[in-house]
């Protein structure tokens, strides 16, 4: 009896072991090993998801190559990637937001250089981002004048950034207009205050610090207090992390200290920086404005306006354009630089692999294949087509099956954003997808990109930043938090305090290099001024 | 006469105990591995360290990297922050483990201590993120739970500001941490009395000793050796402070309170991948909690009492 076990359970080992050549019907000749980002959404295996079937079928089988998506945490990415770069088991085709690393790993030679394979093979890859785009990713990291392309970046299909938002129901309650500037905007806010429309815990302006970004929504506020004419080009970029040093950004935190004191700015401003305790509020209906994305209150991940309409029947979040400039009377908005996140391939990938990998992103930037990525299906994950060409019905990552499942921007990453061939369309999908909203997605992106100017950033590696900004943020933070609860009477002196510590901790000499930077020619960015 | 000696073979004791110390074989490699190899690592501390061209191929820079991180502004404080914050967990919590071990030794009841042990261990398997967020809700100001009722009750016309005055938060830190870890400490100690001769409680007994003489003549000695052991290993541990803590329970209003070398070494060496950084700190750190330990061996040896080598 004994006997006959164990060959049974031997004849089942080398059956097993014989089944795994079999399965593989193709030959491959090589595995290409491709990031993903990786959110965590329920039912979507990575490793084994639709889009990585369908870049198997439609590009490895023709070609002999073995795909494989090494899931990549969205929100640890650019630590994760650090590490596997050190211990070089990161994937062949990388993708980053952590344009330092990118930097330092240039000009350390830890990058290849991509001129002669786009040439031979990213056709497609060039059509899709054209000239401009794609030369955002060569460098010149020993300075000897010769460019060569070290990245690719992602094309970013709709740049607006930032948004801010009141409640309809309030104005209506209050017998007010949208605000149009600062003072509609407080009087709005005193108003809600006082007839405490959000009921006793009424805090009529939601504002939480953002630790890892401080200044992402002081720096919308400041620019409206700022008098450009005032301020020289060269200053603009010198300050492009530190706009707590532009005139008039003084006066902005007056103000909130005024309305903190006043009990119109959430009191845990400063404590409760992941929400905790704010969330609750948002979905009971006791704030009166923030300001986030532009899409903010009507994602699908954190729906702030059906989960407050479900408390508060009747409430409704709408887009407001009011932080109108104190001089010249223009809304700023930060819009997002053209490129995405970037694209690179480590210095030990092998030639053949480096082929691979660029005849890949090349098959991705083809249209119909990018449309397939993005959307998948038609009849699973969308209904069927307008006459435009768009993909209507879309149906929620929850309603579709798991072996359906896709998110489209991580795996299709050299578009930021959805693609469908022309900014119009493109621009005519974000409203769709959000259906009961669509006025008011399509007035936020309205506001959202009026009065624009582009993001800065640097096209060489600035190592004071490397060096410095971590603690340079740390003191912003602490900058916010102190000036805005500080008591009325000490304000100057508490700015004076902490704009110091600012400068000590490292901001003199992010902020001397970054002129340097710009007196070099190497940025990228508008100025919105006039000097 | 002459006595005859059992000849020692060479290897005799090996052929004898090889089993032990085949058992210890596994520790051993463990400490090699994760200990000792490692330790080659520190070197990257003298150097600029390249990600690309690694540990073996880096530019040796000397001390640059501890000039750098020291000159940093916030060091100093982030230094002084962690050796306060440690010294006050330390006096405040070091007594707390061993005070509750001799209660729950004396409750008679082996129910009700079997429930009160568990319940104290509990907090100790609370990560800190969880913690974080129920300490916000309960110390927050206006809407915290203490705040709240005190204000509601017209105990308090003004908020207690835990989390947000700097002082105050670093008792608020020091006592979170006494709550969480009071528990779990006491199991060494409750141990140690169990090791304690229960004839020596007898004749206490006999002798006309009430509990609380029983518990200073008998118990406290019983368990001095443990206590002083456990304070020089608390003492090498004052350079070192978990990251966890200061950073989730801290905020940007106490920030010159709650930075702490941990916290400091994030910022500074690991956010940006400055790694050579990192380690200058970290090696700052393990030398002065070298010398640190060191010391309170020496003092406590010159007292009369084993030290821990």
């Amino acid at each position: 009896m004994k006997k006959m076990l164990s060959l049974v359970m031997a004849l089942a080992l080398i059956l097993s072991c014989l089944c795994l050549p079999a399965s593989a019907e193709v030959a491959y000749t090589q595995t290409l090993r491709v990031e993903v980002f990786d959110r965590s959404i329920a039912g979507l295996n990575i490793e084994d998801c639709w889009q990585l079937h369908y870049a198997q079928e439609n590009f490895g089988d023709p070609n002999g190559i073995k795909i494989e998506f090494v899931p990549v945490s969205r929100w640890e990415e650019g630590d994760i990637l650090t590490t596997q770069f050190s211990g070089k088991t990161a994937p062949d085709i990388c993708v980053t937001y952590n344009g330092d690393l990118v930097n330092a790993a240039i000009a350390d030679d830890g990058v290849k250089v991509l001129d002669d394979l786009i040439a031979e093979y990213g056709q497609n890859i060039k059509a899709f981002l054209g000239e401009t785009l794609l030369a955002y990713g060569a460098q010149d990291p020993d300075g000897d004048g010769v460019k060569s392309q070290y990245t690719i970046p992602a094309r970013r299909i709709s740049v607006v950034n930032q948004g801010a938002f009141v409640r309809a129901d309030w104005l209506a309650a209050l017998g007010m207009e949208e605000p149009k500037t600062i003072e509609d905007l407080e009087k709005y806010l005193y108003a809600a205050k006082e007839a405490n429309l959000g009921g006793d815990m009424t805090i009529p302006f939601s504002y939480a610090i953002f630790t890892s970004n401080p200044m992402f929504a002081m720096r919308h506020y400041i620019n409206a207090f700022v008098d450009f004419s005032q301020v020289t080009e060269e200053d603009w970029f010198a300050l492009k992390d530190n706009p707590e040093f532009l005139p008039g950004a003084q006066e902005m935190f007056k103000m909130l200290n005024k309305w903190y004191h006043d009990g119109i700015l959430y009191e845990n401003f400063a404590i409760d920086t992941d929400s905790t305790i704010g969330d609750t509020y948002m979905t009971m209906g006791n704030f009166g404005y923030f300001l986030q994305q532009y899409d903010q209150p009507w994602r699908t991940d954190k729906n702030y306006q059906s989960e407050m309409a479900k408390n508060v029947p009747g409430a409704e979040w709408i887009p407001v354009n009011c932080w109108a400039n104190k001089y010249d009377g223009r809304t700023l908005h930060d819009n997002y630089d053209a490129a995405g996140l970037t694209v690179f391939i480590p210095y030990w990938v092998s030639d053949e692999t480096a082929k691979a990998a660029i005849m890949y992103l090349d098959w991705m930037c083809q249209p119909e294949n990018l449309f397939a990525l993005q959307n998948g299906t038609e009849g699973i994950n969308y209904e069927g087509l307008n006459e435009n060409g768009l993909p209507v019905g879309a149906k929620p990552t929850e309603e579709v099956p798991d072996e359906n499942k896709l998110h489209a921007g991580d795996v299709a990453f050299m578009s930021n954003g959805y693609f469908f061939g022309d900014d119009e369309k493109n621009a005519a999908y974000v409203a769709m997808s959000f259906p009961g909203y669509e006025e008011n997605v399509a007035k936020s992106v309205l506001y959202a990109g009026s009065d624009a100017w582009t993001q800065i950033s640097f096209t060489v590696p600035i190592e004071a930043a490397t060096d410095y900004s971590a603690t340079v943020i740390t003191k912003q933070n602490e900058l916010i938090a102190q000036v805005i609860a500080c008591d009325p009477a000490d304000f100057d002196a508490v700015w004076a305090e902490y704009t110091q510590a600012i400068l000590d901790a490292g901001a003199e000499e992010v902020i001397a290099a970054y002129r340097q930077a710009y007196l070099d020619g190497n940025y990228r960015g508008t100025f919105p001024g006039t000097k | 006469m002459t006595t005859v000696k059992a000849p020692r073979k060479k290897g005799n004791w090996f052929k004898r105990d090889w089993r032990l110390y085949l058992m210890l074989l596994i520790p051993v490699i463990w400490y090699l591995l994760f200990c000792y190899k490692p330790m080659a690592g520190v070197m990257i501390a003298f150097q600029k360290y390249s990600l690309v061209k690694g540990m073996w191929g880096s530019k040796f820079v000397g001390w640059k990297n501890f000039e750098f991180v020291m000159k940093q502004r916030d060091f100093l404080p982030a230094l002084v922050n962690t050796l306060k914050l440690n010294i006050m967990g330390l006096i405040v919590g070091f007594p707390v483990p061993v005070i509750l071990a001799i209660m729950l030794n004396e409750i008679q009841s082996k129910g009700v201590k079997r429930v009160s042990q568990t319940l104290l261990y509990l907090p100790h398997f609370l990560s800190w993120i969880i913690i974080g967020g129920m300490m916000l809700k309960i110390f927050a100001p206006t809407t915290g739970v203490v705040n709240a009722t005190l204000l509601k009750w017209g105990i308090i016309k003004q908020n207690i500001p835990f989390l947000t005055d700097g002082p105050t938060w670093q008792w608020t830190y020091t006592l979170i941490g006494v709550w969480q870890n009071m528990g779990w400490g006491t199991i060494l100690y409750l141990s140690a009395i169990t090791g304690i001769n229960m004839e020596l409680f007898e004749a206490a007994k006999i002798d006309g000793a009430n509990k609380m003489q029983q518990i200073w003549h008998v118990t406290l000695p019983g368990i001095r050796s443990t206590i002083v052991v456990l304070l020089i290993l608390n003492i090498g541990q004052m350079m070192n402070i978990s990251f966890d803590r200061p950073y989730i329970l801290g905020n940007t209003l106490v920030q010159d309170y709650c930075d702490v070398l941990s916290t400091y070494v994030y910022r500074t060496g690991i956010t940006n991948a400055k790694f050579d950084r990192a380690t200058a700190i970290g090696l700052f750190q393990s030398v002065v909690g070298f010398i640190m330990i060191t010391a309170a061996n020496f003092v406590t040896k010159k007292l009369g009492e084993d030290g821990i080598w």
